[in-house]
C-alpha cells in the first residue's frame, strides 16, 4: 500500500469511514493513537507544572522504550535502540558498512501548555492570577478553568453586558483586572481548596467527529501524541524521545535536554497554528487544517537544516504524503534551542496544523496527525540509509 | 403567472407608485386601492386611516397586510421673503436621498427638494435641517399658492422599467400593496376568513398595523413588505432577483415557527423560491401585528430591493410576480393545524 | 413521560442543571417548552400552551369559584444566536438574540442546533499570527465567527440561515453549592416557579395560581410572551421572577444584590406597593432573608408588560441573585431559589379572596 493511499481515501470517504482509514499508518509506519491524544489533551500541564501530563505520557510509552527518565528540569527522556533487524540491514547496505554509524536522532515534543497561575487569594475569596505563556487576554473573560491538583472549577468573572457601555465594550480588560471566582465567600474558604502558585487550565474535553478532533492544549499534545505513536514500533536507528517542559515560557526544557542527549539530528514535533478564518482561506493563511503536516523552513528561533528539510520533502514526494510549508518568520519552537546546542544539531520541525491554539479549544484533523507520523517514520528510514545527505 | 395577470400586476404597481400617500395622509393611495380592488371584498376604513378588505370565510381569521404609506416631507417653516420652505422628513429616508427629489402635495402642486449647502465642506452629507423646498412662489406677495406650515408632500414617482428591474421612489411598500392586490384578484377560493389590511402610518412606527390588527384580531398573519439589501455586515447575503424573502429575524420580530412553516409550504406548492432573511436594523409592521392581544403567529414576506443612494430603489419584476403568487398560495392554503394546547 | 401526580424528589440544584441545559433562544423556545411543560405537570393540575408558545401550569385554588388568578411569570428563553450567513470556508456569522458583551465570546464553544447538533468554536487568532498591538483591541461582534471544523459543503447542506446557536457550557459546581451555567437567566426563575407550584400543590391557596414560562423576554422592546400571556389570563396579580445582578467587582453599590442572602424584591414604578409590602411581610413572618433592589423606572423584566396588560395589573418582581449575567457562566446559589419559592408560596397561599388593590373612593 502506498503511503498516500490512506490519506487520499480518507479525503474521499464519508467522515465516519475516514476515521478508520486515517487511523492506520502507511507503509509500515505506526498508527497514530487517537486515544493517547485524548488522554494527553485532557491532562493538565501548565509550564512548570507538567507532572500530571508527564505521568500519563510515561505510562503510555514505558512498554515501548529501553530506558525512561525524568531529567533535572522535568522533561521525560526515553531511549529506543533500533531492532536487530534494522541494525543488521543498516550494516549490510547502509551507512554503517561504509564505516559510518547511523545518526542518533532526537525527537522532541513539549509537554507544557499555556495557562494561568494563582498569585493571590483576596479577602472576598476571589483569586487573582497571571498568565503562563502567550495568552490573549481577550479569550479569558467568562471562561472556566480547573485550578490546582484538585481541579477546582473557577470562572473568570465579568460585569454583565447590562452594566457595560458601548465604549467599554471596545476596551480589553487587562490581566490585572481579571479574577477567578470559585464560589468561595472568603479567603479562608478559598484557601482550603486552592493555594497561591496553583496552575489553572482550560476546562475543555476532548471530542471527535469525522476526522476532526477538538480539545485543549493541542500545542503541543498533538506533537506529544505523534511522538508516542512513533515509538510504538522500534525505529530503524537510535532514537531519543524527549517530552520537554517549559517550551511556552522560553524553550527552556529542551535547551537542557538537548545538551544531555547530544543528538546528531533533531526533529521537533509540534501542533502549530492553522490560519484559516473568514476572508483568509488562501495561501496567506497557510498552513491549513487537513492539508498535511506543516514543515518549517525558518521561524523566529530556527533556520531549519536544509539537508534535513530536503530529505523530508523528498520523502513526502516519494511517499505521496501531502505537506505544507509553514509560513516563515512566525513563532518559535524547541528546535531553535536544540539546533544551537553543543556543537550544533541539524534540526527540523514537523507540525500538525491546528486551528485556535493558545485558546480554550482547538481543532486538528486526525489525517494530518497520521501523515506526520508517516512522514517522520519514513524520514527516519531515509536517515538510516543516508546521513548526511550527499 | 400568466402574461395577462403579470401585466395587471405591473399596471397596478404603476398606479400605486404614483398615488399620493405620505404617512398620515394616505388619501390618494387608499382611493387607488379601492378602484383597483372594486368587487374584491367589503371595504372599511378605520380611525387610523387603514383600509380593510374583508372576504368572509368559515376558517380562522387570516390577516394579510402591507403598509400603503410611503415616506414624504412636512413643511416646518416658510420664509416670508422667499417663499422657500424648510422641512422635516416623514418616514425612513435619509436626507442625502432626497436632494433633487420632487415633492408633490395633496393638491397636486410640486416643489423641488434642495440642499442649502451653506459652508458645508466637500465630501459632507446634508442634514435634514439643511434641506429646503423651492415652490417657485414669491413669498413677498400674499399668494394663495404659498405653502403653509404643516403641509405634507409625497415624493413624486416616475417609475421606469429597466430590463427586468423596476426603478421607482415609492416601491417601499407600494410593491407589497400591488402584490396583495393581484393576489386578491387571483384567489377565488380561500379557507380562511380573509382580511386584507392596507395599513397607514407605518413609517411613523407601525401605527396603522397596531390598530388594524387589533380590529381584525387575527389568528394568523402575513405581513408583506420590501426589504433593502443592506451592507454586507448587516444582511444575510440575500439579493434581488432570487425570489421573495421570508424574514427570520428583524427589528422587534422573530418569525413564528408555525407561520413560517406555513409560508414555506405555500411557497413549495406555488414553486416560488424563498430567500431566508435576517436583518438587524430594519423592521416592518410585523412587530406590531404579532403583539396584538393574545399574540398572533406572524410571518413576513419581503420583496428584495436595492438601494441606489438616491430616492429611487430597484426591485426585480420576477420577485414581485413571485411574491404575488406566494401571497395567493398563502390565501388559498388550508389553515394550519395547531400543536400544543392542553396536556 | 412524567405525568401530573408523580412525585419528583429532584433537588433544586438538579432542577437548575437540568433546566438550564435546555436550548431555546428567543423564538426557538419550543426547544425547551416540552421539558418545562413536563416539569410543570409534576405539580400542576393542568398544563397548557398557547399559540405564541407560552407554557402555563395551573394550580387550582380552594376558594369558591369564580376565583381570582395570580400569574407567576419566568421567561424560558435564554440568550443566544441565529446563523446569519455562511462564509467561504464554511465559517458561520451570527446574529445575536439577546445582548452579549462580545468580549465574553472569543474561544467559547457553542452548539449549532442543526440536525443533529454540532459543536463549534468562536474562532480566535493565536498570538503567533497577530499583528503587534492587536490584542489591545477588543473584537467587535461583527468580526467574530464560529467554526464547526467541518467542510464548507457539509455546513451549507446542514446549517440553514436561521439555525439556533447556543453557548456550550456544562454546569459547573462551585464552592458553597453555587452553580455556574449559561441560561440561569431566566431558567433559575423557571425553577423557582416549578418549586413554588410544588409547594402550593400541598398548601392550596384560595386563588388559582398560574405559573407561566414565557417566550421572548430577551428580544425586542416588547416583553412579548409576558404581554400576550397576561392579555390571555387577565390575572388579578402578576409576579415576574427573573435574575438580579449578583455582587461582583466593578459594579457600583445599589446595582447588585448579594448571592446567598435570599431573593431580592424590586421596588419602583413597575411594582405595586401593596404587593411589595405583602411579600416583605411574608418574608419576615417566614424568616426568609431578602434584599431590596431599587428599580426606579423599568424593572427590565416581564413585569413591565404584565403591569400594562388589559386594564392594568398589580405586579411585583422577585429577583434571584446571579453573577456574570449574559455570559456562559451565570452563577446562582440554589438556596436563593428555594427561598424565593417559599416566599412566593407563603404569600400566595394566604391571599384572601377579596384582595384587591383598586379603591372605590366615592
Amino acid at each position: 500500500m502506498t503511503p498516500g493511499t490512506a490519506a487520499g481515501r480518507a479525503k474521499r470517504t464519508a467522515a465516519g469511514r475516514a476515521k478508520r482509514t486515517a487511523a492506520r499508518g502507511a507503509g509500515g509506519a505506526p498508527r497514530f493513537r487517537d486515544d493517547l491524544l485524548e488522554a494527553f489533551s485532557n491532562a493538565p500541564g501548565v509550564s512548570g507544572g507538567e507532572g500530571a501530563v508527564r505521568s500519563i505520557v510515561a505510562q503510555a510509552v514505558r512498554d515501548h522504550v529501553d530506558s525512561l527518565e525524568v531529567d533535572a528540569m522535568g522533561s521525560l527522556v526515553a531511549r529506543v535502540a533500533p531492532s536487530d533487524g534494522a541494525a543488521r540491514s543498516s550494516r549490510e547496505n547502509g551507512a554503517a558498512s561504509r564505516g559510518r554509524r547511523p545518526p542518533h536522532v532526537m525527537l522532541c515534543a513539549h509537554l507544557d501548555e499555556v495557562g494561568v497561575m494563582v498569585t493571590a487569594i483576596e479577602k472576598e475569596g476571589r483569586l487573582k492570577f497571571r498568565r503562563v505563556g502567550g495568552l490573549d487576554p481577550r479569550i479569558l473573560v467568562s471562561q472556566v478553568f480547573r485550578i490546582g491538583p484538585r481541579r477546582v472549577p473557577g470562572v473568570v468573572g465579568t460585569l454583565p453586558a447590562h452594566m457595560v457601555t458601548h465604549a467599554d465594550e471596545e476596551k480589553v480588560t487587562p490581566f490585572e483586572e481579571l479574577y477567578l471566582d470559585i464560589g468561595a465567600a472568603s479567603r479562608e474558604e478559598a484557601s482550603r481548596e486552592v493555594s497561591i502558585g496553583d496552575h489553572g487550565v482550560f476546562d475543555t474535553t476532548y471530542e471527535r467527529w469525522g476526522t476532526i478532533r477538538k480539545g485543549k492544549a493541542f500545542d503541543d499534545r498533538a506533537g506529544c501524541a505523534v511522538l508516542a505513536s512513533l515509538i510504538q514500533r522500534r525505529p530503524p536507528l537510535p532514537v531519543t524521545a524527549v517530552w520537554s517542559v517549559q517550551e511556552e515560557v522560553g524553550l527552556r526544557g529542551a535547551t537542557a535536554a538537548a545538551r544531555r542527549v547530544a543528538p546528531d539530528v533533531a526533529i521537533v514535533l509540534e501542533g502549530t497554528a492553522a490560519g484559516e478564518a473568514p476572508g483568509a482561506t488562501g495561501d496567506e493563511s497557510a498552513p491549513h487544517m487537513g492539508e498535511g503536516p506543516a514543515v518549517t523552513i525558518q521561524d523566529r528561533s530556527l533556520m531549519a537544516d536544509p539537508g534535513l528539510v530536503r530529505t523530508i520533502e523528498r520523502i513526502a514526494k516519494s511517499r505521496r504524503i501531502p505537506i505544507q510549508w509553514k509560513r516563515p518568520g512566525i513563532g518559535g519552537t524547541d528546535a531553535g534551542k536544540i539546533a544551537l546546542s553543543g556543537a550544533g544539531v541539524a534540526a527540523a520541525v514537523v507540525s500538525v496544523p491546528c486551528r485556535y491554539i493558545h485558546a480554550p479549544a482547538a481543532y486538528l484533523d486526525l489525517r494530518d496527525a497520521q501523515r506526520a507520523v508517516d512522514l517522520v517514520w519514513h524520514t527516519l528510514e531515509a536517515l538510516r540509509k543516508e546521513w548526511p545527505p550527499r | 403567472m400568466s402574461p395577462a395577470s403579470a401585466s395587471s400586476l405591473e399596471s397596478a404597481l404603476g398606479t400605486l407608485l404614483e398615488a399620493y400617500g405620505p404617512p398620515g395622509r394616505e388619501s390618494g393611495v387608499r382611493a387607488a386601492l379601492r378602484r383597483l380592488l372594486r368587487g374584491a371584498g367589503a371595504f372599511t376604513e378605520d380611525a387610523t386611516g387603514n383600509l380593510h378588505v374583508h372576504r368572509p370565510g368559515s376558517g380562522p381569521r387570516l390577516l394579510v397586510t402591507a403598509h400603503m404609506d410611503a415616506p414624504g416631507v412636512i413643511v416646518t417653516r416658510v420664509d416670508g421673503a422667499t417663499g422657500s420652505g424648510r422641512l422635516s422628513i416623514l418616514g425612513g429616508r435619509r436626507a442625502p436621498e432626497l436632494v433633487g427629489a420632487i415633492a408633490r402635495f395633496e393638491d397636486g402642486r410640486r416643489a423641488l427638494i434642495g440642499w442649502d449647502r451653506g459652508g458645508a465642506k466637500e465630501g459632507t452629507e446634508p442634514d435634514a435641517d439643511a434641506l429646503f423646498l423651492e415652490t417657485g412662489v414669491d413669498g413677498t406677495k400674499k399668494d394663495p399658492k404659498r405653502r403653509s406650515v404643516g403641509d405634507v408632500a409625497a415624493l413624486e414617482d416616475r417609475p421606469i422599467r429597466l430590463g427586468d428591474l423596476w426603478s421607482a421612489v415609492n416601491l417601499d411598500n407600494r410593491a407589497g400593496c400591488a402584490a396583495i392586490v393581484a393576489a386578491l384578484k387571483k384567489v377565488r377560493r380561500h379557507a380562511h376568513d380573509l382580511h386584507a389590511v392596507f395599513s397607514a402610518q407605518s413609517d411613523l412606527g407601525a401605527r396603522g398595523a397596531t390598530t388594524g390588527a387589533f380590529g381584525v384580531d387575527p389568528e394568523i398573519a402575513v405581513v408583506v413588505d420590501v426589504a433593502h439589501v443592506g451592507d454586507a455586515k448587516d444582511s444575510s447575503g440575500f439579493s434581488v432577483g432570487k425570489g421573495p424573502c421570508v424574514v427570520l429575524k428583524e427589528m422587534g420580530f422573530l418569525a413564528h415557527p408555525e407561520a413560517l412553516e406555513w409560508v414555506r409550504k405555500a411557497a413549495r406548492s406555488a414553486r416560488v423560491p424563498l430567500q431566508n432573511l435576517i436583518r438587524e436594523s430594519e423592521g416592518s409592521d410585523a412587530r406590531a401585528v404579532r403583539a396584538t392581544r393574545f399574540g398572533v403567529p406572524t410571518a413576513v414576506i419581503a420583496i428584495p430591493a436595492r438601494r441606489t443612494g438616491s430616492a429611487a430603489s430597484l426591485i426585480h419584476a420576477r420577485d414581485l410576480a413571485q411574491t404575488s403568487e406566494l401571497i395567493a398560495a398563502v390565501m388559498a392554503a388550508a389553515p394550519t393545524k395547531r400543536k400544543g394546547g392542553r396536556r | 413521560m412524567l405525568t401530573s401526580g408523580d412525585r419528583d424528589d429532584r433537588s433544586t440544584a438538579d432542577w437548575l442543571r437540568r433546566i438550564t441545559s435546555l436550548p431555546g433562544v428567543p423564538g426557538h423556545e419550543r426547544a425547551a417548552a416540552p421539558e418545562i411543560a413536563r416539569a410543570f405537570a409534576l405539580f400542576a393540575d393542568r398544563v397548557t400552551r398557547d399559540r405564541v408558545g407560552n407554557v402555563y401550569g395551573w394550580v387550582d385554588g380552594v376558594g369558591a369559584a369564580p376565583r381570582p388568578r395570580a400569574m407567576l411569570a419566568a421567561h424560558m428563553d435564554r440568550i443566544g444566536f441565529l446563523v446569519k450567513r455562511i462564509e467561504p470556508g464554511g465559517f458561520l456569522r451570527l446574529s445575536e438574540v439577546g445582548g452579549f458583551d462580545p468580549r465574553t465570546l472569543p474561544g467559547r464553544e457553542v452548539v449549532v442546533h442543526a440536525k443533529p447538533p454540532m459543536v463549534a468554536i468562536f474562532g480566535t487568532k493565536p498570538p503567533h499570527l497577530q499583528k503587534k498591538g492587536e490584542s489591545e483591541k477588543a473584537i467587535p461582534f461583527d468580526d467574530l465567527y464560529v467554526d464547526t471544523g467541518r467542510p464548507e459543503r457539509e455546513v451549507r447542506r446542514r446549517v440553514p440561515v436561521g439555525t439556533m446557536v447556543t453557548l456550550r457550557q456544562p454546569p459547573v459546581d462551585l464552592l458553597g453549592g453555587r452553580l455556574a451555567a449559561p441560561g440561569m437567566d431566566d431558567r433559575a426563575g423557571v425553577v423557582t416557579v416549578i418549586r413554588t407550584l410544588e409547594l402550593l400543590r400541598d398548601h392550596r391557596p384560595w386563588w388559582d395560581v398560574v405559573g407561566v414560562a414565557t417566550v421572548e423576554e430577551e428580544f425586542g422592546s416588547v416583553f412579548f410572551g409576558a404581554r400576550t400571556a397576561s392579555e390571555r389570563l387577565g390575572p388579578s396579580l402578576g409576579i415576574a421572577i427573573d435574575v438580579s445582578h449578583g455582587d461582583m467587582p466593578g459594579a457600583r453599590e445599589g446595582e447588585t444584590v448579594p448571592l446567598g442572602a435570599g431573593p431580592s424584591l424590586c421596588v419602583g414604578a413597575n411594582i405595586h406597593p401593596l404587593v411589595f409590602d405583602g411579600l416583605r411581610q411574608t418574608a419576615r413572618s417566614l424568616g426568609v432573608p431578602i434584599s431590596i433592589e431599587g428599580t426606579p423606572m423599568s424593572s427590565g423584566t416581564d413585569a413591565m408588560d404584565i403591569q400594562i396588560a388589559r386594564e392594568g395589573i398589580p405586579t411585583a418582581v422577585l429577583g434571584i441573585p446571579c453573577r456574570y449575567m449574559h455570559t456562559g457562566v451565570e452563577v446562582v446559589e440554589p438556596r436563593d431559589v428555594d427561598r424565593g419559592a417559599r416566599l412566593l408560596a407563603g404569600y400566595l397561599a394566604e391571599l384572601p379572596m377579596d384582595w384587591s388593590v383598586s379603591e372605590v373612593l366615592k
